[in-house]
Parts: structure tokens; sequence; C-alpha cells
């Protein structure tokens, strides 16, 4: 019954009620697609980082990180992969031969990563014959072609079929040099392919290097949903000298940022909220008040402090709490339909490249935030329930009923 | 038996400039079944002394036994819920819950008094019966007169069988009409389920109908007659 009367007192004002309702379902709304945005821009920044990059995870040599020095090659580096491709929740594993030097146009020289990859593999793991803007992946060209990034074609004031030569240390301390002629131009959003690597297939490299059929990086892309930790135990178990990373050791910054936007989502939280609790205070306060003599009649024929309390909170429960599935349902269904079409982002996203990101945004939102948000909106009425419903059991009921 | 026990009630307001005093030493007993009026000028202290009687406010000075217990140490939990067991309230206006049925309003303290559904809702209708607005039971308070409206009251009182109704000029916001109307009725009812009623009123067709009429001048009890 303390329900019912609750549930009808706050369809009593109804245009007040509307107004606080349709602010929690705005405040709902904002609150999940401003995150979904976030997200969605941290998601992509991620997957793109991830997914062309640095993949879920690499193994190195021990000692290679230190100054990627030739000679520290991962042993049997090309039967560990073929056999870490096998397992289950790996979509993918390359090898890479690495090595630092110079790379030189007839104008100008830079330093470079020299990446010596597998070309299946490596497509099946960064989708490096994807970002070829330029020319071919490795076709067209039979002697020494190589692939550089678009900002370094710039630099050195090369072009498609330019030939280019790079200078190392070769795995007895010589240097070395070989002449490459450039077979294609990758155009990405992450600094480190567009200006720092060249690539050219494994085999031109370890011949150069002349330390036989080595390599210096596996780098291993799970399955969507898959659970890294499990397969790096895996490779620890079975092979037990090498380095293995994840992701979140290799690029901390994106586990920083991935905490942050955990963050942000509170913040957010926080803001909208906190003007919600003011609204519902305030129109509660005014039921309350509005309805001083009827409560004052309540508690002098029998009704106790308790139960005033609680109608009260009832209600304010109810008027908290009615638009939140509706906001959550808007939420959710902006979200889903810019998950589909994307947010094209192509006007602003001159700027926004340079950093890694995407010019398309996917908004996109764990089903736990849905969760989180909306006990956040419980907490916020039931907050929101104290002060007037105090100030309902304060009242004395000859003087409620007096003000006539 | 003594109903209501009163014992030299004094009440002093001081949150006024000067201070009031409402009630100068009352001291009365109300039996079981008694049809009694308070009556007086305005500002003799009916009200006061209502609200003291029925344990809304607490004397100065004096004590108050209903059914024999003291209410005047209680707190306000404590009064509240001696009320809901004990006492019946008609109050002038603002009786009824408007969201609720006029039978729902009938049924509420029942509810808090947790009675089982069926009995309630029997009792509920026997009662809207009794005072002729069966009709009405699923209607809102807000779609019955004024006169209406306090039979629903009364019902609402009664149905949960208290020690005594107090009612505090029920009749004050109705015609003459609805006035005797309702009298009759709570006469009825009297009779019918030795109901105790001490109402308040300066109506004098209303204090026709009362049998026994205590007259309250300046706070203090100037006649008593019982007829
Ligand atoms: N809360 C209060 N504060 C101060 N004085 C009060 C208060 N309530 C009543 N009084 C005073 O006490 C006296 C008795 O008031 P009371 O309301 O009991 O009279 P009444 O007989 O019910 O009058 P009426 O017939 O007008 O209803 C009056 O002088 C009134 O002004
Ligand atoms: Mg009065």
């Amino acid at each position: 019954m303390l329900v019912k009367i609750a549930w009808k007192n706050v369809w009593r004002s109804r245009s007040r009620s509307l107004v606080v309702i349709g602010s929690i379902i705005v405040g709902v709304w904002a609150l999940l697609f401003g995150s979904g945005f976030m997200n969605g821009f941290l998601v992509s920044y991620m997957a793109n980082i991830i997914n062309h990059d640095i993949s879920n995870i690499q193994i190195h040599n021990p000692k290679f990180k230190q100054d990627f020095d030739v000679r520290y090659f991962i042993a049997n580096g090309k039967a560990k992969a073929a056999a870490v491709r096998q397992w289950p929740g790996v979509r993918g594993a390359t090898t890479r031969t690495i090595v630092s030097g110079m790379i030189s146009s007839p104008k100008k020289a830079a330093g470079v990563q020299i990446r010596g990859v597998d070309l299946k593999n490596e497509a099946l793991v960064t989708r490096l014959d994807s970002m070829v803007a330029e020319g071919t992946y490795f076709t067209g060209i039979k002697r020494n072609p190589i692939i550089i990034g678009s900002r370094m074609a710039e630099n050195l004031g090369v072009k498609l079929r330019s030939k280019v030569v790079l200078t190392f240390n070769d795995g007895h301390g010589n240097i070395t040099a070989g002449a490459f002629r450039i077979v294609g131009i990758v155009e990405s959003s992450s600094v480190a392919i567009s200006e720092t690597y060249a690539f050219v297939r494994q085999q031109d490299l370890t011949k150069l290097v002349a330390l036989g059929d080595i390599v210096h990086e596996i780098a291993i892309l799970t399955q969507p949903q898959t659970d890294e930790a499990a397969i790096i135990t895996r490779y620890r178990q079975t092979y037990n000298h090498d380095l293995v990373e994840s992701w979140r050791e290799l690029a901390p910054e994106l586990a920083v940022m991935n905490e942050m936007y955990g963050n942000m989502l509170y913040v957010l939280m926080g803001i909208i909220l906190t003007a919600l609790v003011f609204g519902i205070v305030n129109t509660m306060l005014m039921a309350v008040l509005e309805r001083f003599r009827e409560l004052g009649m309540l508690m002098a024929v029998g009704m106790n402090k308790a139960r005033v309390y609680l109608m009260i909170m009832i209600e304010t429960v109810f008027l908290g709490v009615a638009g939140a599935p509706i906001g959550l349902l808007a939420g959710w269904l902006t979200i889903y339909y810019f998950r589909m079409h994307g947010v094209d982002l192509s006007n602003y996203s001159e700027g926004l490249e340079a950093f890694g990101y995407s010019a398309l945004l996917y908004p996109y939102l764990d089903n736990q935030v849905y969760f989180i948000v909306t006990l956040g909106v419980v907490v916020t009425a039931l907050v929101s329930a104290l002060y007037p419903a105090w100030k309902a059991i304060k009242l004395k009921p000859v003087e409620a009923l007096h003000k006539l | 038996m003594s109903v209501i026990k009163a014992n030299n009630i004094h009440k002093t307001y001081t949150e006024t400039a000067v201070p009031v005093h409402a009630l100068n030493g009352v001291t009365l007993s109300v039996e079981e079944g008694e049809f009694t009026a308070i009556v007086g000028p305005s500002g003799c202290g009916k009200t006061t002394l209502l609200n003291i009687l029925g344990g809304l406010d607490t004397p100065t000075e004096g004590t108050v036994e209903v059914a024999n217990t003291d209410i005047t140490g209680m707190n306000d939990n404590q009064l509240i819920n001696f009320r809901l067991q004990n006492i019946g309230f008609v109050f002038q206006a603002y009786n009824l819950i408007p969201v609720l049925t006029n039978k729902e309003n009938v049924e509420f303290i029942m509810l808090l008094q947790k009675w089982p559904r069926q009995e309630r809702e029997q009792r509920a209708m026997e009662l809207l019966a009794q005072m002729g607005i069966a009709d009405k039971a699923n209607q809102r308070p807000s779609e019955l007169s004024g006169g209406q409206q306090q039979r629903v009251a009364v019902a609402r009182a009664l149905a949960s069988k208290p020690k005594f109704i107090l009612a505090d000029e029920p009749t004050a916001n109705l015609d003459s009409k609805s006035t005797a109307n309702l009298l009759d009725m709570m006469a009825q009812l009297n009779k019918e389920e030795q109901a105790t009623f001490v109402f308040s009123t300066h109506d004098q067709r209303v204090i026709d109908k009362a049998r026994r009429v205590i007259t309250l001048e300046d706070g203090k009890i100037v006649a008593d007659i019982t007829r």
C-alpha cells in the first residue's frame, strides 16, 4: 500500500514530475553517449596500435631490447612461432629480423629500424599489406624490394621505385650496406610505422646480417576475447629463456589511458548525477511542503515516522528511477546506431590522426557500464530522498494540521 | 469504565510574545459509549483540549489517562502507535488521502494495524454501506461532496474499533443538511457499535444532538450537563 501511495503521489504533479524524469532521461543518455564516445576513441586507438603495430604479445631475447644488438636473436625463433601458431586463442604469429641502421637516399639520410618480415604471416598479424597506400606488397620488384612509411618517404624525398641504401652492422660487427628499391609506401596513423620503420623481406635481410636464418621478434595476435595471460603462461612454460611481454608492458601508456578512461567515466557520472540530485531534492521538497497537512494527518491517525520516511523515500526513488530505463535504452540505441555506422570525424581528423586516432569513430560501452550507471542513478535517488524524507518526519502533526 | 481521565490539565503557549493560557485546570472523565460535545466561544480552548486528550499535544501540567494508560510521558513514536491502536480522529478538513479510493481510505488504519485483507475489505464495505456511500467505494475523495468526505473520515476513524473517536469541529465546513446527516449517522454508530464520540462544535444544532455537553470558557469547564 505504501508503494502504491508513493507511486500515485509521483503523478500528483504530473508536469513537475515529468520535468524531473525528463532530465534524468537526458542525463543518463548523455552519460552513456559521452562515455561511449570516449571509450570508442580509446578502443579504436588501442585496437589500432595492437592490431597494426605492437600486437598482443611480443617475444624477444632478454638481452635484445637493451641495445638492439643483432646477435641477441631468439633461439629457434621460427620453429617456436610455427608451434605457437597452432595454439588455441592465437590468431597469428609472425617473426621479424630487426636491425637498426641508416637509410639514405641521394638527397638525405635518416635513422631507421629495418624489419625483415615473413610476408604471409606479417600480413596476418599486422595487416601490413592493407596499409600499402601506393605501390604493392612486395610484388613487382624482384631484387631487394622495400616498403617505407609515407612520412619517411617525404623526409627522404623518394618515390615509388626510387633506390635507397640501408647501412648497418652485420652479425660479425662489420659495417654492411645493401641497395633496395621502393615497392610500396604505407600510410598509417602510427608514428612508428610512417616515420621510423622500413620493411624488407626476411631472407633479404638475413643474408646481409650473415648469422643464418635468425629472428629477433615474434609477434602474436590473439583471437578477440582471449586471455593473453594464458598464452603468455603457456609460452613461458614451454620455452623458458625468452622475454615475453603483453601490450600492457610494451606500451604502458595504453594501460594508463585505459585506467584514465575509467576515472573519466566516474567524473562525468559524478557531475551529471550531482546535477540530478539537486533537481530531485528540489522537487521532493516541494512535494513534501505542499503536502504538509496531509502528512500531519497521516501521523495524527497513526502512521509512524518510519513509515512516513519510507513512503517519501519510495516516492523519491520512483521519481529518480522512472526515467532511467528510457535513458538507458536511448543511450544504448544511440551507441548501437553509431557503432554500426561510425561517427565521421574526417572534418576534424587531420589533427587526430597524428595522434593515432582513425577518422571513423565507433562508440562502444561495456555492459558493465550500463550496470554501473543504473546503480549510480539508484544511489542518487536514495541520497536525494534523505533530506525531503527527514523534513517530512520532523513536522509536528498539531502544527501541520493547524495551518489552515 | 472511563476511557479518558484528564486530571487538572493546564496548557500554556509560550512561543507567543505574551504567554497564552489556553487551558487552566481542566479535569474530566469520559465513559465508554458517550456522545459528548465540547462547546464554547472561539478561543476558549476546545481544539487545545481535544489535541491533548488525543495525544497530539502534551499538557504543560496535569495528566491524561486513556484506557487506564498514562500517555503524558510518551515520546513521539510511542504516541503515534498509541493513537493508531486506541483513538480515531476526524478533523475539520484534510482527512483523506487523495490518491486512494474511498474504500482504501477507510481501510487505511486497519492496514497500518495489519488486519488481514479480507476482513479489512469486508469491514470497510460494511461501514461505507452504513454511511450510505457504498456506491462511492471505488471513487476518489475529490469526487465526493464535503459531507460525503466527512462520512468517509468517520468510517475510517471507526473501522478499527478504537476506544473513542475525537472530532474537532467535524461539521464546520458543511452546510446544514450535511451537518444534520453526519450527526445522525454518528449518533446511529454510537448506538449500534457502542462507539464513544467526543467532538467540539459551536453549532447549536450539533449541540442539540449531543447527550452530554461540556462548556469551556477561558480554558476552564464552566458547565457539564448530561441529558
Ligand atoms: N500554537 C499556538 N500558539 C499560541 N497560541 C495558541 C496556539 N494554539 C492555540 N492558541 C491560543 O490558545 C487559545 C485556545 O485556542 P483553541 O484553538 O484551543 O481554541 P478553540 O476553542 O478551538 O477556538 P475555535 O473555536 O476558534 O477553534 C486561543 O487563545 C489561541 O489563540
Ligand atoms: Mg478549534
